[in-house]
């Protein structure tokens, strides 16, 4: 946590409380980023689709929360939360999708392809578990060359029926890899509810812990759970060097993706609904607004300054050049052009 | 210096690189212990220690997306593919991520990773173990497809591919690997270059892999008919050595390319169709291709030879193709 809020606590109390405001703060700014990037797309200001990960904030703020700034994380298509989480600055994510030279991605990757080096996170991936084996290697190498480094690569439920994920958790263990594996189970492989193909939340830490492979199931509806959890996980990794898996239940409360037409396989409004009885960020800020109201009030109106801030930086700049089209693929400009 | 079987030469090729680079890595099933299916990397593990040359377990596509995490992170993993025909099993991680890495990322990521297959026919291995699948790899932006036709060649491109920041995908002839031998030359080869294996000047024969062997063949043939073949061993697929086909094409005014791949849809098709916009003026014949029928590969070799073109085949057409 931020060295300010470190230095200001005196008891284990204080402690718990300003890491938990850090979780709400955290959760926070994804479901603000995420809002607002809907509202854009609404509204006609965004091009192409997204994969809201509303409803799985406590995820990754809870995963994010146990590494430090040089620990790696893979994601999926579904990633702006494990972005927003691990540090990859909002503005520069939001730029990407405007298509801007100031996006992460020098707007030419856009919503499933945010990469930011910087702040570890690797990036996400289009191709349903796809990212996994690259993180399986990058981990194996960082351990290789001495770093202290863990990696952490989300998967979902759905990306669990690829053939890859357990070839790649294979190479996890048989080639031990401080990798920490997290499945978002959120019930459903886009449309298909995912407990018809591997039984009811908790099943996939099961089917994984049959391998040997250290594994977990925790309730994404509480953060705090989450992150303590995930936090043992990774201590445990990190001086090991052998991977675990943390299945981690949430919700998928928007469609699958913009365009996806949900109502044709679930409920109208069953996201509202799960929302209104189990929303993790609710569920905190109810539990610090007890503690100290006026520090969630100033994270609630700090956040709304940062994400109004970052889009409007973002519209503003300057889109990516006809010019930019074509660079970087390959290490250099001739053969860019060839 | 000692005269190599191309099989060697990409073993010597290895093993300089293992020397020199603590950051080269090999890894591929049976790689390591066994030293290869081929023998191809036979006596390495043995000389860098299993943390260098890695014997890795049946699983093609993560093979792949692991050796791309250990390339972004700074190492020069050199990943065999058993056969090239398996490469399909892994084709997701070499074209949506190898190939697409350093573009989506806007250059954070690069993938200096070689991987390395015994490719086409010629061996009686029937047709799951005997394509030449190098027209999809080079069908690839992000790519480099090197297919080297000489021992020598194969040393110094496994090297440069082994140097290059950008994901190579080598296709070594398995036919080749004990039937080719050659001096390997004391210098590098200038990267992306094809070479003159045979001058002439009645029409051009480009080829690539074992192709360039088969030309060279035929126009030994031919060439007692008077008709003067050029040979020219393209020696990478993508990047094409557009230069070196312009100044033989113009030279010569007839062109037909000579491949393995399938006809439809093979990078003759390509290099054709290049000759045809860009040469068309020096041209005298249309450019044409003598390349592998539309069946898959048949295990016998008598069968194997209505497939993939022959001798014969080669000095049939490009008799036609000299009295056009």
């Amino acid at each position: 946590m931020p060295a300010q809020i470190a230095a200001d606590i005196e008891t284990a109390d204080e402690f718990d409380a300003m890491r938990q405001l850090a979780l709400y703060r955290t959760m926070s700014l994804i479901r603000a980023t995420e809002l607002e990037i809907e509202h854009l797309h609404k509204r006609g200001r965004l091009s192409g689709s997204f994969h809201s990960s509303i409803g799985q904030e406590a995820c990754a703020a809870g995963v994010c929360a146990a590494l430090d700034r040089s620990d790696i994380v893979m994601s999926t298509h579904r990633g702006h939360g494990h972005a927003i989480a691990k540090g990859v600055p909002v503005e520069g994510l939001v730029a990407e999708l405007f298509g801007r030279s100031s996006g992460v991605s020098g707007g030419r990757g856009g919503s499933m392809h945010i990469h930011h080096r910087a702040s570890g996170f690797y990036g996400e991936t289009a191709i349903v578990g796809g990212g996994l084996p690259w993180a399986v290697g990058v981990s194996w190498a960082r351990r290789r060359r001495g770093l202290d480094s863990v990696a952490v690569a989300f998967i979902g439920d759905g990306g669990f029926a690829q053939g890859i994920i357990h070839e790649a958790l294979l190479l996890a263990r048989h080639w031990p890899s401080p990798l920490l594996v997290v499945c978002e189970n959120n019930g459903l492989a886009h449309s298909m509810p995912s407990e018809a193909l591997f039984g009811k939340p908790g099943s996939i830490a099961e089917i994984v812990g049959v391998t040997g492979i250290t594994s977990r199931y925790v309730d994404g509806r509480d953060v705090c759970e989450v992150a303590a959890t995930a936090e043992e996980l990774v201590r445990r990794l990190r001086s090991s060097g052998h991977p675990a898996l943390l299945e981690c239940g949430v919700f998928r409360v928007r469609p699958h993706s913009l365009s996806d037409p949900d109502y044709r396989y679930r409920e109208r409004g069953i996201g509202d609904e799960w929302l209104e009885a189990h929303d993790p960020i609710a569920k905190l800020r109810h539990r610090l607004e007890a503690l100290a109201p006026e520090k969630v009030e100033a994270v609630d109106n700090e956040i709304a300054v940062e994400v109004a801030a970052a889009v409007e930086a973002a519209e503003a700049a300057a889109p990516t050049g006809t010019e930019d089209a074509r660079h970087s693929v390959y290490s250099t400009p001739a053969l860019d052009h060839g | 210096m000692a005269e190599l079987k191309y099989a060697e030469a990409i073993r010597a090729a290895l093993e300089a690189e293992l020397g020199v680079n603590p950051d080269v890595l090999v890894i591929g099933e049976e790689a390591g212990q066994l030293g290869g299916v081929f023998t191809v990397t036979e006596g390495l593990q043995a000389k860098f220690g299993v943390h260098r040359v890695i014997d890795a377990p049946i699983c093609e596509a993560a093979l792949m997306g692991w050796s791309i995490g250990v390339a972004v992170e700074g190492f020069r993993p050199v990943l065999e593919i058993m056969f090239s025909d398996f490469s399909l099993l892994a084709l997701d991680q070499l074209v949506n991520l190898a190939a697409k890495l350093r573009f989506m990322s806007n250059g954070q990521f690069s993938v200096p990773l070689v991987v390395r297959m015994p490719s086409g026919g010629g061996t009686n291995h029937g047709p799951q173990h005997s394509q030449s699948l190098e027209s999809i790899f080079a069908h690839v932006p992000g790519l480099i497809v090197a297919m080297p036709s000489t021992a020598s060649d194969a040393y110094w491109m496994t090297r440069e591919a082994i140097n290059l920041d950008d994901p190579v995908v080598v296709l070594e002839s398995k036919y080749l690997y004990f039937r080719e031998s050659g001096v390997v030359a004391s210098d590098p080869l200038p990267f992306g270059r094809a070479r003159v294996a045979r001058p002439g000047s009645d029409l051009s024969i480009l080829a690539a892999g074992r192709m360039v062997q088969r030309s060279l063949a035929a126009a030994a043939i031919l060439g007692e008919e008077n008709i003067s073949c050029e040979v020219v061993d393209l020696r990478y697929i993508w990047p094409l050595d557009t230069e070196t086909i312009a100044s033989s094409v113009t030279k010569t005014s007839r062109a037909v390319v000579v491949h393995e791949s399938v006809e439809f849809g093979g990078w003759g098709g390509e290099v054709s169709a290049w000759i045809a916009q860009h040469i068309f003026e020096s041209l005298d014949a249309p450019p044409s291709r003598i390349a592998a029928r539309r069946t898959p590969i048949p295990f016998q070799q008598h069968l194997e030879d209505q497939v993939i073109p022959t001798v014969d085949d080669v000095v049939r057409d490009v008799r036609e193709l000299a009295a056009y």
